[in-house]
């Protein structure tokens, strides 16, 4: 089941990914049209912060939020482990590259984390009774320099951060990405969890452009002894 | 316990049971001692360009002088390629010293911080 829906979510985005070059040439000067703000290119996280809540502080949990987040083990059930995508906001606190592509109507990150692209749909609103799926449904819009995105519609698999953070189907999850500067992209998070948190907090990660490097291929390939091989 | 958290779970532990000293799953660095550097020499038996870690293998001799293998975990291939590695930076036979964050469980593993080389080189496995 796993091994099929990591495939599935291969495909898709390798499949999404062929399309880019005849949408960019189709529609180019659409884009261009639009006006809108330039965030394209390779990104790289500043610096890797594996707990949103660093030691001493504490996640404004419910009795619900905290008895999740007392059975996570970063070595035992970290959806990670089997290479699960990691949901968002984790998916943005990754330390390895992202690709951000903007096309007519989305704006795309291609993580290297998984290869797994990221739809970010700007002239829509959320879809009416969404599947819970990992990384959810992402909309956006721009607030003069400010891409901001709303994500709801997930499922309760993955964690918020790499120490175990937990949420429920109930996630609600806004970013406002900027430019910051040429070099620099900022996302500022707000989370919102009624079941598993008893208020909305936020998170902050910024970002490097890296104008030489390029997404490589990222399978887990060392699963293979897991599955296949003896 | 559901399909997936059973499916999950099996996964492990027949990897475990059937793979002693190769089961390298994707995984945090919970499990190293990121507070100390371990140099080992030893010379290398396999090299494992495979995402989403790489792991070089080499024989070594423990403090008695007996043969001991010990595994050293890299980062991805993307990462690695961007601090200069390449599919065949080490080689079977090389005698090298890794330096690395030692598995705090006791195992002879460890998180690759930098390799040397016979000839003194020395490359980095971080991207800093």
């Amino acid at each position: 089941m796993v091994r099929n829906r990591l495939k599935s979510s291969v495909v898709c985005g390798t499949a999404l990914l062929s399309f880019l070059p005849a949408i960019f040439s189709q529609t180019a000067n659409r884009s261009k049209a639009a006006g809108a703000p330039d965030l394209t290119g390779v990104w790289m996280i500043d610096q890797f912060h594996p707990a949103l809540f660093p030691k001493g502080t504490t996640p404004p949990f419910t009795p619900w939020g905290e008895a999740q987040f007392k059975k996570a083990d970063t070595l035992v059930n970290d959806p990670n482990l089997a290479c699960l995508p990691h949901g968002i906001p984790r998916l943005m606190f990754v330390p390895l590259p992202m690709q951000i592509f903007q096309v007519p109507d989305m704006v795309l990150i291609y993580e290297e984390a998984g290869n797994q692209l990221r739809q970010i749909h700007l002239n829509r609103d959320h879809r009416n009774d969404l599947d819970p799926t990992y990384n959810g449904d992402s909309v956006g819009k721009w607030e003069g320099e400010t891409l901001v995105v709303d994500t709801i519609g997930f499922n309760d698999v993955t964690w918020l951060d790499h120490a175990g953070l937990p949420h429920s189907d109930a996630l609600h999850v806004v970013e406002r990405i900027r430019r910051a500067d040429h070099n620099t992209l900022v996302d500022d998070f707000t989370i919102e969890d009624s079941k598993a948190y008893t208020k909305s907090w936020t998170a902050s990660q910024t970002y490097h452009l890296k104008p030489a490097w390029e997404i490589a291929e990222y399978v887990c390939d060392n699963n293979k002894y897991v599955y296949h091989e003896k | 316990m559901n399909t997936r958290g059973f499916m999950f779970v099996f996964a492990l532990a027949a990897g475990a049971i059937l793979l002693p000293g190769a089961v390298f799953a994707h995984h945090s660095t919970a499990e190293y001692d990121m507070a100390t550097v371990t140099p080992i020499k030893g010379t290398v038996t396999k090299f494992e360009w495979s995402n989403p870690h790489a792991y070089i293998y080499i024989e070594a001799k423990d403090d008695k002088g007996n043969a001991v293998e010990w595994t050293a975990e890299l980062a991805s291939l993307g990462m690695l390629a961007r601090v200069n590695w390449k599919r065949d930076t080490v080689k079977p036979g090389d005698a090298i010293t890794i330096y690395g964050n030692r598995a705090k469980d006791g195992r002879t593993l460890m998180r690759l911080e930098k390799v040397a080389f016979a000839n003194g080189q020395e490359l980095s496995a971080q991207v800093r």
